[in-house]
């Protein structure tokens, strides 16, 4: 484990970072990225632009062919396997098609990732609660997937990202697969999880969301970061 | 202890979710525990009737009616210091006599009409300590016939060498064919946790997204083997404790000589090493079968 000293205050950083798939696909070009404690950021671009393979990679489920990635302070390149899990604590991710589990209610299926961690099944209910409520599903708690609609399964998604407390959340499409009524009240939930001190990471394509809300876009071409800025705007 | 009650109940799960597979890898393993509960509890059997035979493993010397006393004294000692032998008595003229009368007198079919007369030799019975010594001790001993002292050397190491070789044959073919047996039912239990594997392939992906350790992963699916071979090993020590005892008295009344009885102590090795083969196998494959998935 290599601690950073001397970072301030970034959480995520990114060093030269290429990845090139054995294909001989480019999905990241020689990208520089530092996210701060606190931020919201949006990871904007077209599809293969290199969202998803950035996410992957801050979450270790691959590796870059070259370049440093640091998250939370660990070098997630060189840590040993057995640290994987621990990072994966820290970081909460939700994707497009949210990843639920069928014969789970939604409790079970937010209280799984507390479980699965070795905590008590005490805690786990107690940690369900706190981030149903947060979600606006305490009310649903007993419902299956299949009784919820698309924006209630992503509500339930990004309660399980939330219920182990991470520092950061990152949302991979988060409203891909939903309504523009529904998408805004993902997007104002996510804005409250930011609000209450979680580093948030989103991939979206959704220009309307990006320039509404003002926030920095860090914008993806072909692996490459081709603009970065904090108040951005997205032409799609 | 949640944690343990949410491995037990994932393996649980596994187990009925798939009942047909479960059960016909449970089949598998069970047979393959009854072939290994055989194959033990006979090898032990024959192991005790050899060593019940080596113990009466005997040479006789027959001595020459003029042999010196000072020779045939030498002789046993000679015959004493071979590391092979346990013991040699001396058995004179008379003694040789005294058990004939002894033996006719038990039996109906003998009958010993003069004993004037003694012609039976006096004799060196030589007591070995491994049956197999017998060749070569006897071949030595037979060096010494024509030499004045001894006039025959008898052995009777037949039923010895013939324990033997079915033991060495009933330990490489019982060997061989458990070892064929222990890759059929460990192929049985991979396939049958792959499925498993399979069919809660998300909730494995969701697992190691939030951050749960491999082992973590790992074991419900290690459990689930081992309930496998668990339940397989409950099916063959039934069969072998209801089956044991006219399965040995049949083969005490065929195979004469075999003095099988088995105390209670074998009874739980028995069925400790079938448990414990069982979990082994049970376990193992599944952990061959899970750590495959993993790598992916």
């Amino acid at each position: 484990m290599v601690a950073l000293l001397g970072r301030g205050n970034q959480l995520i950083t990114l060093d030269d970072v290429s990845k090139r798939y054995p294909n001989g696909t480019d999905a990241l070009r020689d990208v520089d990225l530092e996210i701060d404690s606190g931020d919201f950021v949006f990871l904007v671009g077209s599809s293969g632009a290199g969202k998803s393979s950035l996410i992957r990679l801050l979450i270790r489920e691959e590796l870059p062919s070259s370049g440093r990635v640091w998250v939370d302070g660990q070098d997630v390149v060189r840590m040993k396997h057995s640290a994987v899990p621990k990072l994966r604590r820290r970081v909460g991710v939700v994707f497009q098609d949210f990843k639920l589990l069928p014969r789970k209610t939604v409790a079970e299926n937010v209280g799984f990732a507390l479980l699965v961690t070795g905590h008590s099944g005490e805690e786990a209910r107690e940690e369900t609660e706190r981030a149903l409520a947060l979600v606006g599903l305490s009310q649903r708690r007993a419902h299956f997937p299949d009784q919820l609609s698309g924006g209630e399964k992503q509500r339930t998604a990004i309660a399980r990202a939330l219920v182990s407390r991470p520092k950061i959340l990152i949302a991979d499409e988060p409203t891909g697969n939903l309504d523009p009524v529904t998408s805004w009240e993902i997007i104002k939930l996510l804005v409250r999880v930011n609000e209450l001190g979680t580093t948030l990471l989103m991939a979206t394509h959704n220009a309307e969301i990006v320039n509404a809300l003002r926030r920095r876009v860090v914008h993806l071409d072909h692996g490459m970061v081709v603009r970065d800025e904090r108040e951005g705007q997205y032409a799609a | 202890m949640r944690r343990l009650e949410y491995v037990a109940t994932t393996a649980a799960q596994g187990f009925w979710r798939n009942p047909v597979m479960s059960l016909a890898s449970t089949f598998t393993i069970g047979l393959m525990l009854l072939l290994f509960a055989f194959f033990l509890a006979t090898d032990r059997g024959l192991q005790a009737a050899v060593n019940v035979l080596e113990s009466k493993v005997e040479l006789a010397l027959f001595l020459e009616d003029g042999a010196r006393v000072s020779d045939v004294l030498d002789l046993r000692a000679r015959i004493e210091a071979d590391p092979a032998v346990s013991r040699v008595d001396y058995i004179t003229k008379e003694q040789a006599m005294a058990r004939l009368v002894d033996i006719a007198a038990k039996r109906p079919d003998i009958q010993i009409v003069d004993t004037s007369e003694n012609p039976l030799q006096a004799s060196l019975e030589v007591k070995l300590a491994r049956a197999q010594d017998a060749p070569r001790v006897t071949a030595a001993l037979r060096e010494e016939i024509g030499k004045g002292v001894v006039s025959d050397v008898v052995d009777n190491p037949q039923v010895v060498d013939k324990l033997l070789t079915i033991t060495r044959v009933l330990s490489f073919g019982g060997l061989a064919v458990l070892a064929m047996m222990l890759i059929v039912a460990l192929f049985v239990i991979v396939n049958t946790i792959r499925i498993a594997v399979h069919a809660r392939r998300d909730e494995i992906e969701i697992m190691k997204l939030v951050g749960a350790t491999d082992w973590f992963v790992r074991w419900p699916f290690i459990l689930e083997g081992m309930l496998v071979g668990a339940l397989g090993a409950v099916a063959a020590t039934a069969v072998v404790l209801v089956a044991a005892g006219p399965v040995m008295s049949a083969m005490v009344n065929f195979i004469e000589i075999l003095p099988l009885s088995f105390g209670q102590t074998f009874v739980w090795q028995l069925v400790g090493s079938v448990f414990a083969l069982a979990l082994a196998v049970g376990g193992g494959g599944a952990m061959l079968s899970v750590r495959a998935h993993l790598a992916k």
